[in-house]
């Protein structure tokens, strides 16, 4: 039987077409999980709301605008402590969060007027910043407030602002992925083709469903440079407003997180004729597939090859170093949506771990039909976990450990299995060559802790042995290695730098400069 | 011979689904057109044949044919001594079984939404 019923979900007999344990010979015309709907109720689910995700997986990233919530300062929680997609402009925006602060009287008498001082409040006290979002909430949602006519009423008021409405309250959808598509048609709408971009290459693409968590997006964007590449806009990670306004104007479209960004690519290429090209940044060998794949379009593959030729040469025995020791470790892959496909076959084929259970909390069945194509059969699929389930999938599957948020993370720390958060990263970027060895140095660091061995110890009940002394992550790694692995001259940790970004910005790119390619634009 | 066929068909697509992206796009019409133009492409680049590069849709559907060709061919053997017209027969049967697990076998319910 393809599909799978918690004991714990026995009382909600609906939740057994959400998961399914991928079998032998069966493919996904024989069982694939049910996604992307309202949450039954009855079940705790451990999804983020339409707000959520209109803005602060996809709308705060962009840097140089102030990000206003209109609704109760709660619904802004969400700032530097949690999120890390950092810029290039001493992260304002993540520095900076700005809410209406609503309360019980506005409900009744509305908000209009205190939004409008807000907004203007608000581009006082930062007269550098030229461009705004402002999202609505369920709360203004409820009471009709009209956004889009103080935003518009502002806008002739102040000339040289410029201000974006995202109107996806935290109920219109049945997860964060629901905020995704709204605020990818609202910006497509309203703000693509309102700008006229600087175009510097023959090479232009938009780098799209890229939110530079810990630098990723900076790293992808060296290598893009190094091909002579110009990245016009990023969908939204370190991303200017008015690059984002430009996009129309790119040669091609460049997908990575398809589940957050997609409706973006397909309406460029709709409206504008751009075509959409899906990449996977994770990993060696998908990245380096990538990477050819985006030269190959613009007819420049050697320049890509030359890339990941330096690069493999430089990181590829530190890879080698980390998956000796990672070799057979179980790992219950529960990201949010789009990692779980990202990841599912890269961690298993480059570090040698096997990946016991994907899930996603607000992908569709498009990312399920990703995710369990690419894992090892005997993995169990799950749509939008409860917290219940979770336990019982980690009891059954005992894996070494999680890849997750931080709420079911720390719930896993609490029954000893190490986490590593999938969404905002330990010690990033993952992605690049480097970054892909950070992830794999991470997990070795997980899965080895002493102290985490410490805390498997109970010791009310258990012995605690007293002729041991201090072990090290080392110590307990390579106990039982062969020893040409443990000794191996070929292979070795990881030697790049704590910040691996420093210096970035003070590169050069031969390509950029030597090939300008004035007035390209298609 | 029909269960040797079937067999390398069954390699081929295994091979898609496990490594490859553009075949899962969100809607039944897209995966249509995806799985028709890079598998064509892939095919034309397998036998040898011209292939059409005169859209930027069309060098879209090329990149990821080149690449699933160069695997094609560093993977399966068996493909290296094939006569261009059976290579041409696989490829025909891999894209009938794409278009049967991505789209006509489907069990995902969005795929027929008219909207994005």
């Amino acid at each position: 039987m393809p599909y799978h019923l918690f004991k714990c979900s026995e009382c909600i007999p609906e939740r057994k077409e959400h998961a399914v344990i991928k079998g032998p010979g069966e493919t996904l015309a024989d069982a694939l999980p049910l996604g992307y709907l309202n949450t039954i109720p009855g079940t705790i689910s451990e999804r983020g709301c339409a707000y959520c995700g209109a803005k602060h997986v996809i709308g705060t990233p962009m840097k140089d605008v102030i990000h206003l919530s209109h609704g109760p300062v709660g619904c802004t929680y969400d700032t530097l402590q949690t999120k890390r997609y950092i810029s290039d402009n001493d992260n304002f925006q993540i520095k900076y969060t700005f809410a209406t602060d609503m309360k019980e009287k506005h409900i009744v008498f509305g908000a209009e007027k205190m939004l409008k001082q807000n907004i203007v409040e608000a581009f006082k006290a930062f007269p550098h910043i030229k461009a705004m979002t402002i999202y609505q909430t369920c709360a203004s949602a409820l009471i009709g407030d009209d956004i889009n006519a103080i935003a518009a009423e502002v806008m002739e008021e102040m000339p040289g602002v410029d201000i974006f409405v995202c109107n996806s309250p935290g109920f219109g959808g049945p997860s964060q992925s629901g905020g995704h598509h709204k605020i990818n048609i609202a910006w497509i709408n309203q703000k693509v083709g309102t700008f006229e971009p600087e175009i510097k290459s023959d090479y232009v693409i938009n780098y799209v469903g890229e939110y530079n968590i810990q630098g990723d997006q900076v790293v992808m964007d060296d290598y893009f440079k190094r091909m002579g590449i110009q990245v016009l806009s990023t969908f939204t990670g370190n991303g200017s407003y008015n690059d984002l306004r430009g996009m129309h104007r790119a040669h091609l479209n460049v997908l990575e997180c398809a589940r957050s960004a997609e409706y973006i690519c397909n309406e460029l290429r709709k409206r504008y004729g751009t075509p959409r090209l899906d990449i996977d940044g994770f990993g060696f060998g998908p990245l380096g597939a990538s990477l050819r794949k985006v030269a190959l379009f613009f007819g420049i593959e050697d320049r890509a090859k030359k890339i990941i030729e330096e690069e493999t040469a430089r990181w590829k025995p530190e890879l080698d170093w980390y998956a000796a020791r990672l070799k057979g470790k179980k790992v219950c892959l529960w990201p949010g949506g789009s990692k779980l496909w990202h990841w599912a076959h890269v961690i298993h084929d480059e570090m040698q771990v096997d990946v016991v259970s994907v899930y996603t909390k607000f992908g569709h069945q498009g990312d399920m039909e990703k995710g369990i194509s690419r894992c090892e059969e005997g993995a169990l699929a799950i749509d939008d976990p409860n917290e219940l389930e979770g336990l019982e999938a980690m009891d059954m599957l005992e894996p070494d450990i999680i890849f997750t948020g931080k709420r079911p993370g720390e719930v896993a720390k609490k029954i000893r299995v190490p986490y590593l958060n999938a969404h905002a990263y330990h010690n990033g970027p993952w992605k690049g060559f480097e970054g892909w060895v950070r992830f794999a140095r991470d997990i070795y660091n997980a899965v080895y802790s002493p102290i985490h061995e410490l805390s498997k110890l109970d010791i009310s009940k258990d012995e605690i042995p007293t002729d041991k002394g201090f072990v090290t992550r080392r110590m307990l790694s390579d106990a039982n290695l062969p020893e040409e692995v443990r000794d191996s001259t070929e292979m070795r940790p990881y030697s790049g730098n704590f910040d691996c970004l420093a210096g970035y910005e003070d590169r050069e790119y031969p390509y950029m400069k030597t090939q300008p390619a004035p007035g390209a634009a298609a | 011979m029909e269960e040797l066929r079937k067999e390398r068909i069954e390699q081929l697509v295994d091979y898609i689904m496990k490594k490859c992206l553009w075949q899962f796009h969100s809607r039944a019409w897209d995966r249509r057109d995806q799985n028709e133009n890079i598998l064509l492409k892939t095919k034309q680049i397998l036998c040898d044949e011209k292939v059409a590069l005169e859209t930027p849709a069309d060098r879209c559907y090329w990149v990821d044919a080149v690449l699933l060709a160069e695997a094609y061919r560093e993977k399966y053997a068996w493909l290296e001594g094939l006569p261009k017209e059976e290579v041409a027969d696989i490829m025909k049967g891999v894209h009938e079984r794409m278009d049967y697990l991505t789209i006509d076998g489907s069990l995902n319910q969005e795929l027929t939404d008219q909207h994005y």
